[in-house]
């Protein structure tokens, strides 16, 4: 078994040329079976990754206040009082939230940023290194100035204040968000200015976040602060974790459902294969055994003959999985996953990243499972007297 | 109101406008400082403490200089009171070792590898340079018992900062809630504060300071 035995694959080959039709059959149903499962595969690896590095770049405590149902002002007084916990390290009161801008039906994601506060996001900490951003001006993502540059605004914006009054904030510069898609319709600003504009008073911010350097602390001091603040919404960064796995995971409902079916579809066929060669199949190892072929040699062939197949269909499909997902990214498919749900994402760049224990796992259950459900009912024929299978 | 009455008024309303503000400690390290370290390299390294008497000189300087350009009240406030606070003590820069371990350091006692806990690497530096890491105060407890001499110094972690503190000075928590990899564990803190609220929210039993651990204290904690 050490080398290949180029004459029996040879024969292998034309074997799998003479029965075009039905070998065509199967390489397409292994073809579609194994894209199937491996663009599903990926989309959820590469979403989970692209999830994993947005709550990284979280803080460790998010603090909102409640009122009526609906997120609502905090007070900045509040964040000294959590800072006098032990186990907080840091922390600061955002100023952040969406800007309708009802010209060009588009939101702009407003941050307020302060020179010399601590930024936990890499983008927004590389980009306030790199300005020096004053009250009257801001910094927009390229997506954002393009909407703005189509009505008309180039050096300046007005955003419409609360009391129905103009706010008038020059572009500084735009920026390129790269793969943060989740950033693009960003726009940093200072946070003074940005009160204004949401129409806070200078003692107000949309949150509070805290950072603990202890993780072993994170769930004992966001308790506490439930008890603290009883009617605001405290989310520790594990809570977010957990959420975002519980959705993502692969024993989502939707993935496990088409995962089955699309595994049953498979034994099924498999079983009607195992089940019995046709006459037409049997007759051949007949004639190979009454040529003299000994029985080593017809399981040799048909070895090579099922793995020949399987293994092409086997890479077509990962290839078309591939180019599916990552380079047409996933239409239909994406959807499952990226479409309105309860965590509100929507964007992904759908970037490469793929779990290989996962293309091992459709890998060990189609190739050898395909491989041995030829093997079998061949083994059995051959085992047979030649005259008595010719019969 | 008598004359003298308002004059009284206006000396205390002044004397109070540049007094040294009344923010707690922990406020002060978690937010304050962090603030005013990052507006001095940022914006005003030139400025030099050492020439101001006091902080109100310091804090008035801060105002008036143009140096710094245009910094809001907020902003003025936390760079003189970093600066100032650093000044007096030299305590700007105290430089612990890392207890950053690689893959392959294993504590000495159990053997088991150290980057898994991070949290709970302890350290004993010997005088000729050796150093030995732990993964948690007890093993490293139990090692010095074995080997007491040439010391120079014993190193952790703060369990709520996570930063390098050197144990002769910690406050040690028995008895807690809270287990290192090793099971019960000594939890060392900085301070006496963080020491006590931390025995209060994880029903620790006492409080110990470095010299008064024994192996008494130490093999109980196995039992």
């Amino acid at each position: 078994m050490s080398k290949i035995n180029f004459y029996l694959l040879e024969y292998a080959f034309s074997y799998i040329v003479r029965h075009k039709s039905k070998n065509i059959f199967i390489v397409t149903v292994f073809t579609l079976l194994v894209a199937l499962l491996s663009s599903l595969f990926f989309v959820t690896s590469s979403v989970t990754h692209d999830l994993k590095e947005r709550i990284a770049y979280k803080s460790d405590i998010f603090i909102q206040n409640y009122k009526a149902g609906m997120p609502a002002a905090i007070n900045t007084k509040l964040l000294d009082r959590l800072l006098e916990i032990e186990g907080v390290t840091g922390g600061k009161v955002e100023v952040k939230g969406d800007y309708y801008f009802r010209a060009k039906d588009s939101n702009f994601y407003l941050y307020g940023v302060d020179a010399f506060e601590d930024q936990e996001d890499p983008l927004i900490a590389k980009l306030l290194q790199k300005y020096d951003l004053d009250d009257s001006e801001m910094l927009v993502s390229d997506n954002v100035q393009k909407i703005m540059s189509q009505a008309y605004y180039k050096e300046y914006f007005n955003f419409i204040k609360p009391d129905g009054s103009l706010q008038k904030v020059n572009i500084k510069d735009s920026f390129d968000v790269g793969e943060r898609v989740e950033l693009k319709n960003l726009v940093l600003l200072s946070k003074d200015t940005l009160r204004k504009i949401f129409g806070y008073r200078a003692d107000e911010g949309s949150d509070i976040t805290l950072s603990v350097a202890n993780k072993n602390e994170l769930e004992f001091i966001s308790s506490k602060i439930r008890l603290m603040l009883p009617n605001a919404k405290v989310i520790s960064k594990d809570e977010l974790e957990q959420s975002y796995e519980k959705l993502f995971d692969y024993d989502n409902g939707v993935f496990l459902s088409l995962f089955i079916i699309a595994i049953f579809t498979f034994f099924i066929i498999i079983y009607d294969k195992a089940n019995g060669l046709s006459s037409e199949e049997k007759r051949e190892i007949g004639i190979l055994k009454a040529i003299g072929w000994c029985v080593e040699d017809v399981l040799h062939a048909k070895f090579y003959e099922a793995a020949l197949l399987s293994f092409f269909s086997f890479t077509l499909g990962f290839m078309i999985a591939f180019v599916y997902v990552f380079v047409l990214k996933a239409p239909l498919l994406g959807a499952i996953f990226t479409h309105e749900n309860m965590l509100n994402i929507h964007d992904f760049t759908l970037g490469v990243h793929i779990d290989f224990s996962y293309i091992l796992l459709i890998f060990l259950l189609s190739v050898p499972v395909y491989i041995a459900a030829t093997l079998i009912p061949s083994w059995r024929v051959a085992t047979l007297d030649a005259d008595e299978v010719m019969r | 109101m008598s004359l003298s009455k308002l004059l009284f008024l206006v000396l205390i309303v002044s004397a109070n406008l540049f007094a040294y503000p009344n923010y707690s400690h922990s406020l002060k390290v978690k937010k304050i400082y962090p603030m005013g370290e990052k507006i001095f390299k940022k914006r005003c390294s030139q400025v030099d403490v050492a020439a101001y008497s006091s902080y109100d000189a310091l804090l008035s300087a801060i105002q008036k200089s143009t140096k710094c350009g245009s910094l809001k009240t907020a902003y003025q406030e936390a760079l003189a009171l970093y600066l100032w606070d650093h000044k007096s003590v030299k305590k700007r820069e105290t430089n612990y070792p890392s207890l950053d371990v690689d893959h392959k350091e294993k504590c000495p006692i159990c053997g088991m590898f150290l980057y898994k806990y991070p949290r709970w690497v302890a350290m004993i530096e010997y005088k000729d340079g050796k150093k030995y890491y732990f993964d948690g105060l007890k093993d490293m407890f139990k090692y010095y018992f074995l080997h007491p001499k040439g010391i120079e110094n014993f190193f952790s972690r703060d369990y709520y900062t996570q930063e390098t503190i050197p144990l002769k000075s910690a406050y040690l928590v028995l008895g807690s809630n809270v287990y290192g990899p090793m099971g019960n564990e000594l939890i060392p803190f900085k301070d006496k504060k963080s020491a006590e609220q931390f025995l209060f929210d994880h029903k620790g039993r006492s409080i110990i300071r470095f010299k008064d651990v024994t192996k008494a204290t130490v093999h109980k904690l196995d039992e």
